[in-house]
């Protein structure tokens, strides 16, 4: 069973373009949504609607920065700061390339900061070494499996 | 002992003089001393001069016996009468046994009755009748003289007609406690004391006392001799009699060798009393004796309290005149000193004003080691070290002096422009000082004798030696200023207190502005921010559809492309929306508020038409109650509440019907407004961050939006000094309220 890649994403269109670029990433991860900040940590601390989810910590997390409610930076930092959670890579995945942005982040313990390029075809690039950096390349932490790419 | 001769009379004890216990009186009439029930006491002892009685004898006998049935009978009403009180009365004449007149005063002091009997030689009352068109001459031209010297003139004119003195003066006491003569009216032959000084030490101060207290006294003729009191003791209290209002009362021998120096036989003092203090003197010289009969003393008493009157109105209109003088140079300086930024800019500016306010000659400000100078003024080095002594002798108060040299020596190289100082330290922290100088005033005094020749002789100290010599004696006196003016330092304190709190404003401004612009800053922060992330955020949008659309050219699949192309116009219409709304966000902090009249039942059903086209066939309930009319900017508070109804709107889209209610109170000096909708509504836990620039609580897809409109509520809210917050139940709907102040921008 692979391990799930969490992607949040408060932009629908933004989620649409990088689904897109997922899929063609040909990655088998399942990709969980979660809508905002909130719901994202519902879904890590399988509580409220992610009640019933099976147990186990998703690969990586793609975290936009500007959330609803709860925004990418406090996310990151909730991560950080629990036990359960915190060894997992959460790659910022964001528009902002201001430097109090990107500092925040690394202070934060973020594992990559990857700024969405403007062209689509970057984007798609980008999006895909992303996924298969932290899912297939990256040795995940003791406890979890490494994805194997299918012949 | 009743009088010393000023042989053996030590001048250290002048002004010890038993002036109002002097145990005798002078011998123009005789006095008793009665008790309650009007047995004699005490008898002068030149009673058997008068009345033919030894003193001895009187003693322990009824009135009658002493001055006779007749005289006794026509006193003893009155005593009876209890009209008798501190202060002597007249009690008309009496004819004694031996027919001899007496002008009768009563009074009562150290419990007893002092009667005094003064002969004339009339057998008639005295007749207060010339006494009125006197007074009444003197009220008519008060009027028209108008100031102290010319009203002093008159008196002493009026003075010297009613009571034949050869040398009336008017004099004033300064407050060193040295006379000057201001007035004079003379006979020919007599020497002019006009113009010049009396040291104070001709009038020791338990004699200026007793000035205050008992108006009027006369000495008949200096060499009298005094007639002691028999016994010497009043027997009531035990001791020798206090005579301080008795007219008959015997003076200093002290002086009465002063008035023989003097070349004056008679003398008579009114005192004028203004403001309670004694302020001067109505001084009347006669080269022989000569006696001032009762009605003419209260004539001339009378006269003195008049001119005291007038003199402490003349006085009270010059000082109030000089006051607002003053008042009005200081205003017209805060007037200036308002204006710029810059303290010092702004003080120099106002040089010549200080320059009038404080009378000087020259002005300076130091701040720290910023000295500026503006007219004649010791050189800097100078003022540097003056300030560092000043602050040395620690005065937080306003230092003056009309003597600089006298308390700091180092003034000695700038007596000629700076004699007087009147130094204002402008903070209690720094070394802040303002500074006025007034030149030095070489002054001539012409003293009537010399001031010191009063002065025991060195060959034999233990002497009293009253001066000898009354000729002009000049004497140039160096080093001092024109005094300054009480106003004037009262004035002082004023203006700073006005300084100070011009500062305070300013520095209140400076903060306020410094607040307003770390919040614009803030804000172009969360500017610049949101051009990095939410205007990219559709653009890249834009470009990342086309380039999905252009890909799929040759698919077939037409819904998949129906959709990116709509994902194209939504993102570039938003995209342009962010920057309309970014565009009013700016404006908003920067536009000046124009307040008006604002019916808000106008400008809420203005908005309400507005939102015709997003509210389209949705059935919304409207219920707004009647709503105050506020004072504000009509068309920034249109967009503030045009906002908070469109949200409104917004997000009770998935209700039918829509309730929103718009509801008011009057609450702490200001109009609350609530706008409460039964829609969607927030997390309160998200609270702090709705009025943010930028910050949704929502998807985009659930409820459209930029994040801008709430942020621009805020900002036009505070603008107005106002407050705007938010409450929520989730899923129930939300209620936002507001606050304006009833005077928004004052």
């Amino acid at each position: 069973m692979l391990k799930p890649i969490l992607l949040v994403e408060d932009n629908p269109h933004d989620l649409e373009l990088t689904l897109i670029a997922l899929s063609k990433s040909q990655l088998a991860n399942e990709v969980v949504i979660a809508r905002d900040g909130a719901e994202a940590l519902d879904y890590l601390h399988r509580r409220g609607e992610h009640k019933e989810r099976a147990v186990g910590n998703p690969a990586v997390v793609l975290l936009d920065l500007k959330l609803p409610k709860v925004d990418g930076l406090e996310v990151l930092r909730e991560i950080r700061h629990t036990d359960a959670l915190k060894s997992i890579p959460v790659c910022m995945l964001t528009s902002s390339k201001e430097e109090q942005d990107v500092v925040r982040s690394y202070e934060l313990g973020v594992n990559a900061y990857v700024v969405k390029p403007v062209d689509f075809t970057e984007f798609l690039r980008a999006i895909s070494d992303l996924g298969m950096f932290w899912a297939v390349l990256n040795e995940p932490p003791p406890g979890s499996r490494r994805y194997i790419k299918p012949k | 002992m009743t009088q010393a001769t000023p042989a053996n009379l030590d001048l250290s004890r002048c002004a010890d003089e038993p002036i109002r216990t002097p145990g005798s009186i002078q011998p123009h009439g005789f006095m008793l001393t009665l008790s309650h029930a009007l047995v004699v006491q005490q008898a002068s002892a030149n009673l058997e001069a008068w009345v033919g009685m030894p003193a001895r004898e009187a003693l322990g006998l009824p009135l009658a016996g002493v001055i006779g049935e007749a005289a006794a009978t026509r006193l003893e009403p009155e005593f009876a009468a209890g009209r008798i009180g501190s202060r002597p009365t007249y009690l008309g004449i009496v004819t004694t046994g031996n027919g001899e007149h007496f002008d009768v005063l009563a009074h009562t002091w150290d419990g007893l009755l002092i009667v005094e009997c003064e002969g004339v030689n009339r057998g008639y009352a005295a007749d207060f009748r010339h006494l009125y068109p006197l007074i009444g001459d003197f009220l008519l031209n008060v009027n028209g003289s108008a100031s102290i010297i010319e009203l002093s003139e008159l008196a002493a004119r009026h003075v010297r007609a009613v009571t034949g003195f050869g040398r009336v003066l008017v004099y004033r006491f300064d407050t060193g406690g040295h006379g000057q003569v201001l007035a004079e009216s003379k006979e020919n032959g007599y020497e002019s004391y006009l113009g010049q000084h009396f040291p104070a030490s001709d009038v020791p101060a338990q004699a200026r006392a007793l000035y205050a207290l008992s108006p009027i006294r006369l000495i008949q003729d200096a060499n009298y001799t005094a007639a002691p009191l028999v016994p010497e003791l009043n027997p009531v209290s035990g001791k020798r009699n206090d005579l301080s209002f008795a007219a008959l009362r015997s003076v200093s021998p002290v002086h009465l060798q002063y008035m023989r120096n003097m070349g004056t036989l008679a003398s008579m003092s009114v005192s004028l009393i203004v403001k309670g203090e004694l302020w001067g003197l109505i001084s009347c010289h006669n080269a022989g004796p000569c006696p001032v009969q009762v009605e003419k003393r209260t004539a001339c008493e009378q006269l003195g309290q008049i001119l005291a009157l007038c003199i402490e109105s003349r006085e009270d209109a010059t000082e109030l005149q000089f006051r607002l003088e003053v008042r009005r140079i200081m205003v017209e300086m805060l007037g200036h000193l308002t204006k710029g930024a810059d303290f010092l800019e702004n003080m120099s500016g106002v040089f010549p004003d200080l320059l009038r306010f404080g009378r000087a000659g020259g002005v300076a400000i130091v701040v720290d080691d910023r000295v500026l100078t503006y007219g004649d003024t010791p050189d800097e080095p100078a003022i540097r070290d003056l300030v560092a002594w000043l602050a040395v002798q620690g005065y937080s108060d306003v230092f003056h002096t009309d003597h600089l040299k006298g308390v700091y020596p180092a003034a000695d190289g700038m007596v000629r422009n700076a004699s007087g100082l009147l130094a204002l330290p402008i903070s209690r922290i720094h070394k802040h000082y303002l500074l006025w100088f007034r030149p030095e005033v070489v002054q001539t005094i012409e003293w009537a004798g010399n001031p010191r020749g009063k002065q025991a002789s060195a060959n034999d100290p233990t002497q009293l030696t009253p001066r000898l010599s009354f000729d002009a004696w000049r004497e140039t006196i160096h080093g001092r200023s024109l005094p300054w003016h009480v106003a004037e330092i009262e004035l002082t304190i004023e203006f700073r207190s006005a300084l100070l709190g011009i500062a305070l404003e300013r520095a209140e401004q400076m903060a306020e502005l410094a607040e307003e612009l770390g919040r614009a800053n803030k804000e172009l922060e969360a500017f610049s921010y949101s051009v990095s992330h939410d205007l990219r955020a559709p653009l890249r949008h834009i470009v990342g559809f086309s380039d999905l659309l252009i890909e799929s050219a040759g698919s077939e699949d037409l819904e998949r492309r129906q959709r990116f192309l709509k994902n194209i116009k939504d993102s570039a219409r938003l995209a342009g929306k962010l920057v309309d709304d970014l565009l009013s966000f700016s404006q908003m902090g920067r536009a000046a508020l124009r307040p008006a009249k604002v019916d808000m039942n106008d400008l809420v059903g203005a908005c309400i038409d507005k939102l015709g086209i997003e509210i389209g066939q949705r059935n919304v309930d409207w219920h707004i109650e009647r709503l105050p009319t506020i004072w504000a900017d009509p068309a920034f508070l249109h967009l503030a509440v045009l906002n908070l109804l469109s949200n409104a709107v917004k997000f009770t889209g998935g209700r039918d019907p829509a309730v929103i209610t718009i509801t008011s109170e009057d609450k702490d000096g200001g109009y609350v407004f609530h706008i409460a909708d039964n829609g969607a509504g927030f997390n309160m836990e998200y609270v702090h961050k709705l009025f943010g620039v930028f910050q949704r609580l929502h998807r985009m897809e659930d409820f459209q939006g930029t994040g801008i409109g709430l942020a621009n509520v805020r900002r036009i809210v505070e603008r107005h000094n106002g407050r705007v917050w938010a409450n929520s139940v989730l899923g129930e709907g939300a209620t936002f309220s507001f606050s304006i102040p009833k005077h928004p921008l004052s």
